[in-house]
């Protein structure tokens, strides 16, 4: 077929819905860099924009889990205090020395693997639905951290991150935030895993049809527990992150997440049932997001009305582009 | 007057045209049957016009008046009753719930559940079924103890015009002649009532007018004393009668491939079987007497509770989907939209699904490998699609089965568990379909193969089986296979729901 | 009478009596069944465990405030129930209460006109608030989970907006009439009358079209399309009705609380959906009752109460919380099939 590309138009109309929602968001970020570089030209000079590109990166680290999970037709309502606790543990078994960290760092990444694991085992052996199952983790990680830290009074829990790992967050290569490296490389990992592996044609597929897929013979339990392992992962990734950047853990550093994360991802085209869409679109969310909060700023709006700017944010989003087809 | 009328009806699904221009009317006191194919439309103009759907173009008339019908309500409003074929019963209510639902007894204005049971119980005893319990859970009840709530529900809330699309599917001889009562009593009455079958017997016996349609279009309404079994037939699929099927390869070896002893189950009392290589071999009875069941638990799907099963003469245990697609079987199920298809996915993922491990090394996938071998594919099947990555949904009907088909081939399995793979499919690519059984079953498949067309069923198979509450209970030879045969052993058995023949 | 209609009344007798009546619920409503009897496990745990520590039994404080605490739960689970029985969700009934608690806090007058005012001011906005839901959910068909959660945004934006800072001020009559400080009847608490009254408008609703409607959109919304039930109208009623108690919730939280919080509210979202779990509410929709989701949220207050008399450390609430709800459903799959009969 001769490619004639002589009108956007006809490319346009290919596009699958959510693929028209990614790009959308895309455009929108630019629009969005645009009207707050009006108000004040240094919005947009680099040590901004990689500012901005960094604190989305921890939306889009949490978010990508909870893509691979959503993608499924899931959901991990635990990210909040998986999150908190990796990084209480981060902060409190390093006691911030660089001597600790080569055993802690991957002790923290297994760890949240394992939470994962137990997510994904509860939905699969018990039918327990991955609402109530990841709701109740939540308040399991909580009532865990609150109760062995003592509320946060335990004497080491102020300890900071091991310097190695805030310098891996907070550096800077050639004006780039060694952050930001972290997520372009781990960006480029879930879009191969998601595009061009056996475990992604098989996420989607489970996604699109959980039975036609089983009766083509995936192995529906073996993924799913995969797939929220993967969350756990990124949760611990994320809990890293944010305490590098941050120096140290707090109480509730997870909170916004949930709600971020799952924004992030509608927003950038993926479908809350299951089955469309991809970390691009993710990444763009995440970067909406915080973009959208930052131009607000700028012109001094509160954060109550920053968070109804949000919500709208999304309700636009789903009407444009989220809308599920009439069945007449 | 004509009691309902759809004139120059048009309805598309997805670039899928299912009528075209489409006209239908049948009047008060008559009961009019609807014919054709399977895609052929009389589905999709019941459901027009009964409110489920609304067509794109066309008009509708009811009593002489025209009619914008936004949705069922309206359809009821208006005295249209429909029993469809996938029955609208709310699984987790009662029978009694369903049965009254929107016209409920009442007590100060709030619904009375006691009264509400007394009269579902009236109800069903009025229309002469005293067996089923009112406060039972529908999900609880057998398929044809549903199919008859489904029609003791539309028929008592005296429609007078009443569409009823497969009625007797799962209906034994004693409870289609219950039905068929109904029916006479309700033409006496002046209801006009129009249904879709696809067993002959049952269409000369009550119709007085049949209406012919072929591909989305109306190709002639008929006296039923004027029309016989090939003229319709002819008309139905637009060619002539000795060129339809093609009669099965002669068997030449007697080698066992699949042998099932004594399988017992969900739904499954004891079945025992045996299928030679090469062999196509039919399941046939009424639905839902445990046909599926069988598939699904040869297919590892269903839990075995007793009884064996052997390939190629050695006993294996198949305790999912994959472990049954490892000993090289294949499944295609009933609905490919819902259990074998992935919609919104690209044709070239739909037929790899399976084999993933062969097109992929070290978890990725090797997408040369792929496309070779899915070239391959759909060039052997004739599918028609403008790309490898084209949305298995946009694909017509008939190309979408064989794409489901091609997977399988793909899998190089040797048993194939065919489940009513013509179920909606044009009648051009279900005649490929029938020569491609034939080619496969000469080059040594096996194949199990159910449909609810008996008339199907007897010109593809070398034998069939027929299962009656899940087991089997009777078998016809061939070479030349009756469809009367099939139907006869099928329906002529012990009513499953207690009925009185009204006198 | 002759013979023939003696004996058909004698069989519709027996199929309609009380005692067939009750063995068909019994197998059907086996998740309440196990709900009701976690419930009283947990009153016999907290008794006992009362009693061991305290040396005498619970008196009417005691009661008044698990009371309390179970109304705001309580109602905000009914909310939640109308929409799960449809087969969606309502995530954002934090955001509604939210928005109802700073209302209340910031415009109510210690008078009763006012007083009243509110509270029917409360009702509309939780009304308009489900209102949005449902018309996002029904026509513009949007999944649920996802319309809530922005939803929720929106309103805990509003809430700020409305009372930045925690304060305000809620009228001691109004207090002590919702939270139980009033006795009527004897010694019987005003909230307890408040309960009665949610069990006796649950036994009403349920036998309205409206209920056996969203019953029937659970079980199969398509067949019920197809019924001729008012689909549409029923899930924006679901969503609306479901808003009215959010609001409801918030009104009781900031009574309790005697002041207003504009984010107190935000932990009543997970909280409501833990009490329709553990009340037999199937999250799948078509299946479950209110009155189990009432129990749900007593079991929840109670295992607080229980942990507290059991010398838990309170900063592991969470954690049993979260634990109980993930072992109660764990039981619910597993005993289900014991208890249901043949099938």
């Amino acid at each position: 077929m001769s490619a004639e590309r002589r009108s956007l138009l006809p490319t346009l109309r290919r596009l699958s819905h959510s693929q028209r929602g990614t790009l959308l968001a895309y455009v929108a970020i630019i629009v969005l860099f645009v009207i707050g570089g009006i108000y004040r030209p240094s919005f947009v000079r680099p040590d901004n924009i990689g500012l901005l590109l960094l604190l989305a990166s921890f939306i889009g680290l949490v978010a990508a889990g909870q893509t691979f999970v959503i993608l499924i037709g899931g959901i991990d309502l635990s990210v909040p205090w998986v999150l908190n606790a990796l990084a209480v543990l981060l902060t409190t078994a390093s006691l911030g020395q660089n001597s600790r960290a080569w055993w802690v760092v991957p002790l923290v990444l297994i760890v949240g693997i394992v939470i994962g694991m137990v997510n994904g085992l509860g939905i699969v052996l018990f039918d327990i639905p991955p609402v109530v199952m990841t709701l109740g983790m939540n308040g399991v990680m909580q009532g865990l951290v609150l109760g062995f830290t003592g509320g946060f009074t335990c004497p080491s829990c102020n300890s900071l991150a091991p310097p190695v790992v805030q310098g891996a967050i907070t550096g800077q290569v050639l004006g780039i935030p060694t952050g930001l490296l972290v997520w372009i490389v781990i960006a480029i990992i879930v879009g191969l895993v998601l595009g061009f592996t056996t475990l992604g044609r098989r996420i989607y597929a489970i996604g699109n049809n959980a039975i036609a897929a089983y009766l083509a013979g995936v192995n529906v339990r073996l993924v799913t527990i995969i797939v929220y392992a993967i969350s756990g992962l990124f949760a611990a990734i994320a809990g890293i992150a944010l305490t590098a950047f941050g120096q140290q853990a707090t109480l509730g550093m997870g909170d916004p997440y949930l709600f971020d994360s799952i924004a992030a991802v509608v927003i950038g085209g993926a479908s809350i049932l299951g089955g469309r869409g991809n970390y691009w679109g993710t990444i763009a969310g995440a970067i909406f997001l915080v973009v959208l909060r930052a131009v607000l700023q700028e012109y001094d709006i509160s954060e109550a009305a920053r968070s109804i700017a949000s919500g709208v944010v999304i309700l636009v989003a789903l009407l444009l582009y989220g809308r599920e087809a009439r069945d007449v | 007057m004509t009691s309902i009328e759809g004139r120059d009806i048009s309805k598309s699904f997805g670039g899928v045209q299912a009528l075209h221009k489409a006209s239908f009317s049948a009047e008060p006191g008559e009961v009019h049957a609807l014919v054709g194919e399977n895609g052929a439309g009389k589905s999709t103009m019941i459901k027009i016009l009964s409110g489920l759907f609304r067509a794109d173009a066309g008009e509708i008339h009811v009593q002489g008046h025209e009619v914008v019908l936004e949705d069922p309500q309206a359809a009821l409003r208006l005295s249209i009753g429909t029993i469809f074929q996938e029955l609208t019963l709310l699984p987790y209510m009662t029978v009694a719930e369903n049965l009254l639902m929107g016209r409920e007894p009442r007590n100060l204005g709030l619904i009375d559940r006691k009264a509400t049971i007394s009269a579902a119980w009236k109800l069903l005893r009025e229309h002469g079924i005293p067996g089923i319990e009112p406060l039972e859970l529908v999900a609880n009840l057998s398929l044809g103890q549903r199919q008859i709530v489904e029609i003791v529900k539309v028929i008592s809330r005296n429609p007078q015009v009443l569409f009823m699309d497969e009625p007797t599917s799962a209906l034994a001889e004693r409870e289609v002649e219950w039905l068929f009562g109904i029916i006479r009593k309700l033409r006496t009455q002046g209801t006009c009532i129009v249904f879709t079958s696809h067993r002959w017997n049952e269409i000369k016996g009550i119709a007085d007018r049949i209406t012919i349609f072929r591909n989305g279009e109306n190709v002639g309404t008929y006296e039923a004393t004027d029309l016989n079994e090939q003229d319709a037939v002819e008309r139905m699929t637009g060619r002539k009668l000795n060129m339809l099927y093609t009669e099965p390869s002669p068997l030449t070896e007697q080698t066992p491939m699949l042998q099932v002893h004594n399988l017992a189950g969900t739904g499954l009392q004891e079945v025992s079987l045996t299928a030679n290589r090469g062999e196509v071999l039919g399941i046939g009875g009424l639905a839902g007497q445990g046909q599926r069941e069988l598939f699904l638990t040869l297919f590892g799907v269903n839990h075995l509770k007793s009884g064996t099963i052997e390939v190629e003469g050695k006993q294996v245990r198949i305790s999912n989907p994959r472990d049954a697609i490892n000993k090289g079987m294949a499944l295609i199920p009933e609905d490919r939209k819902t259990e074998g298809l992935l919609l919104p996915l690209p044709v070239r993922q739909n037929l790899t699904l399976p084999i993933l491990r062969q097109v992929s090394r070290n978890g990725f996938i090797q997408r040369l490998e792929e496309t070779s071998l899915i070239r391959t594919m759909i060039d052997r099947l004739s599918i028609l699609t403008p790309s490898d990555d084209q949305p298995v949904g946009t694909l017509s009907g008939g190309n979408q089965q064989k794409v489901l088909i091609g997977r399988w081939l793909l899998t190089k399995a040797r048993i194939l568990l065919l489940y009513d793979v013509t179920r909606g499919v044009d009648v051009a690519t279900k005649y490929e379909i029938y020569e491609l059984i034939r080619r496969l079953s000469e080059e040594g498949h096996t194949i199990l193969f159910y449909s609810t067309d008996t008339e199907e069923m007897a010109h593809v198979c070398h034998r069939v089986l027929v299962m009656r509450e899940g087991r089997i209970i009777d078998e016809i030879t061939g070479p030349h296979i009756a469809p009367e045969a099939i139907v006869a052993a099928a329906i002529h058995v012990i009513a499953q729901v207690n009925v009185e023949v009204p006198r | 009478m002759s013979t023939t209609e003696t004996k058909t009344d004698t069989e519709l007798a027996a199929h309609t009596s009380a005692e067939a009546r009750f063995q068909y619920y019994v197998a059907q409503n086996v998740p309440l069944l196990l709900s009701i009897g976690i419930l009283i496990a947990m009153v016999m745990i907290y008794l006992i465990l009362f009693v061991l520590t305290q040396h005498h039994l619970p008196g009417n404080f005691e009661f008044s405030t698990t009371l309390n605490n179970t109304m705001t739960v309580g109602l905000a689970a009914i909310g939640q129930t109308l929409v799960v029985l449809t087969g969606g969700i309502d995530l954002s009934v934090g955001g509604i209460v939210d928005v109802t608690n700073s209302l209340a806090a910031q415009m109510m007058h210690d008078s009763p006109g006012s007083m009243l005012e509110i509270t029917l001011l409360v009702l509309l906005v939780g009304a308009g608030a489900g209102f949005i839901n449902g018309i996002l959910v029904a026509y513009g068909r949007l999944q649920p989970i996802i319309v809530t959660i922005a939803t929720l945004a929106i309103w805990q934006g509003v809430a700020l907006l409305i009372l930045p800072q925690q304060g305000g001020f809620i009228p001691t009559g109004f207090t002590n009439l919702l939270a139980g400080n009033i006795r009527v009847l004897g010694n019987l608490p005003s909230s307890l009358i408040i309960f009665i009254l949610l069990i006796l408008l649950w036994q009403v609703l349920r036998r309205t079209r409206f209920l056996v409607t969203l019953y029937a959109i659970g079980n199969d919304e398509r067949a019920a399309r197809a019924n001729g039930a008012p689909v549409m109208l029923a899930k924006v009623g679901a969503y609306t009705v479901g808003g009215i108690f959010s609001g409801l919730a918030g009104l009781y939280l900031a009574a309790v609380a005697t002041s207003g919080d504009a984010t107190s509210g935000t932990p009543l979202t997970l909280t409501s959906i833990a009490a329709v779990v553990l009340g037999g509410v199937s999250l799948f929709g078509g299946r479950g009752s209110a009155i189990g989701s009432l129990m749900g949220a007593a079991i929840l207050t109670l295992i607080l109460s229980v942990l507290f008399f059991a010398g838990v450390n309170p900063q592991l609430q969470e954690f049993f919380q979260g634990l109980f709800l993930i072992l109660a459903v764990i039981a619910s799959t597993l005993v289900r099939p014991l208890l249901q009969s043949g099938r």
